[in-house]
């Protein structure tokens, strides 16, 4: 009941956001046409990507170094998991409408930005996690390993914060918190993009927990099966497709 | 368990003298190291000429051919050094053997000074091929160092985990590529500079800040990574 209501809620706020976004927000100066209301969906993809790479490399650390609750335990392995796939499908997402938005604004799709590399490199570290885990047959070192490349991800990934807006050039705009601390958007913008940034934030930690659940359900179809690779993704699908097939055709 | 320092010491010896040991019977590391680097390097100077001698015709983009030719050249020879112990069954006495930390070391040693071998083989021969003039030899020599340690302490660790996997050699480009992309980057920036003979700037102080997080990662994760 109380999740009914939160996802309600989430809803309801997602909606009235989108309302926000083209009703309530004004046009920013300098940007053509309605191309600045991109804002208030892009940004909060890429945060939300970011976000998503945070709680991966959280559970991977609790998988790895946990107390005696957490270490080793499967539901860490699934959940750094599930957030590296919503991580890679954010940041699709954020990278698609940067494009769109940066073919109108700057009259090219991809200008190798400084946040454009940023995001591409994220995108490819979640694909080589993803590759790894789609390389290792037994669970347990399937987690293992995983946890520690998203450890090792972890670790590297603040040097591209340093290293890359120095040797590039970028036309981006000015992030809404600019240099030297000041607000450099009309507050209805600033309004609308905080509530779309918690709102995604929201969205984020829903999506996470169902596909957590959905991979635990898996796991528990091919236990029960008797399947030798609980957690991998194909045949955890393909169990649960089969189990609801068998329960169908049980009840008929 | 707690180990005096000179059993961890006399460990991590064992590993890396082993590693020499074997490498030198059959000179697979080496051979593929050096071949494929000067391979490359053939390529990049038949189709490009003496670049360094022409300022203005794309002398720019010499730092980065030069660490994608020692980059590539790692990623064929470095992961093998975990490959070949678990293609020929000798991980198991490896863990027997070595506390994973001293392993780690061992292994790391062994990855570096192949890696020095293969940058004071390449560098010279670049330099002369390309008719390249160096401004700062200490800045290059620095961040040849530097850079080689990173890339020694990335690829260690990477090979560790992709050992344990299904399709090792394509996967140890695809993991490595998202870990070791801010070290080339640095270490292209500081060798343009050294070129150039521009100051390093914060650069070489970043990519040492690499090679720390990097290796204490690497000490970190890897008895988890090692150990089933």
């Amino acid at each position: 009941m109380k999740r009914t209501a939160a996802t309600w809620f989430l809803w309801l706020w997602i909606a009235a956001v989108i309302v926000g976004a083209f009703l309530y927000a004004p046009l920013a100066a300098k940007f053509i046409g309605q191309s600045s209301r991109i804002l208030f969906f892009h940004v909060p993809m890429a945060w939300a990507s970011f976000v998503a790479f945070l709680t991966a490399g959280v559970w991977s650390l609790l998988y790895l170094f946990g107390g005696k609750r957490q270490a080793r335990q499967p539901r860490c392995d699934r959940a750094a998991r599930a957030a590296i796939e919503l991580g890679l499908l954010f940041g699709v997402l954020a990278t698609i409408t940067g494009a769109i938005w940066a073919r109108i604004m700057w009259g090219s799709w991809w200008n190798w930005d400084p946040r454009q590399t940023s995001i591409v490199m994220a995108l490819v570290f979640n694909g080589a996690y993803l590759a790894l885990r789609d390389s290792v047959e037994d669970a347990e070192k399937r987690a293992r390993l995983a946890a520690a490349y998203a450890t090792l991800g972890l670790v590297v990934t603040p040097f591209f914060f340093f290293v890359v807006p120095r040797i590039t050039f970028s036309l981006h705009p000015e992030p809404v918190i600019n240099a030297s601390g000041q607000r450099d958007m009309e507050t209805r913008m600033f309004q609308v993009l905080l509530a779309s940034g918690a709102g995604f934030t929201a969205l984020f930690f829903w999506l996470h927990d169902l596909r957590t659940r959905l991979l635990a359900l898996a796991d528990r179809v091919l236990e029960a099966h008797g399947a030798s690779a609980p957690g991998d993704a194909g045949a955890a699908g393909a169990a649960v497709g089969a189990a609801a097939a068998s329960a169908r055709t049980s009840t008929q | 368990m707690w180990r005096p320092a000179s059993t961890w010491a006399r460990e991590a010896g064992a590993v890396f003298a082993k590693e020499w040991r074997s490498e030198l019977r059959t000179r697979y590391a080496l051979n593929t190291l050096a071949l494929f680097a000067i391979n490359t390097l053939v390529v990049v100077s038949a189709s490009l000429g003496p670049l360094g001698a022409a300022p203005g015709r794309g002398g720019e983009a010499l730092p980065v051919l030069l660490w994608l030719i020692l980059l590539f050249a790692a990623a064929a020879g470095l992961p093998r050094s975990f490959v070949h112990e678990e293609e020929t069954q000798t991980a198991t006495a490896l863990r027997l053997a070595a506390t994973p930390s001293a392993l780690f070391c061992g292994k790391l040693a062994y990855s570096l000074t192949l890696l020095g071998t293969l940058e004071a083989l390449v560098t010279p021969l670049y330099l002369t091929v390309m008719s390249l003039d160096v401004a700062r030899p200490g800045l290059l020599v620095a961040t040849l160092a530097a850079g080689g340690f990173g890339l020694a302490a990335g690829s260690t660790l990477v090979a560790a985990i992709i050992a344990q996997a299904h399709g090792k050699a394509t996967l140890f480009a695809v993991l490595s590529f998202p870990v070791l992309l801010p070290l080339l980057l640095l270490a292209v920036e500081l060798t343009r500079g050294a070129f150039s003979g521009g100051p390093p700037g914060v650069a070489l102080m970043q990519l040492l800040l690499y090679d720390g997080a990097v290796l204490t990662a690497g000490l970190m994760l890897f008895p988890s990574v090692w150990n089933p």
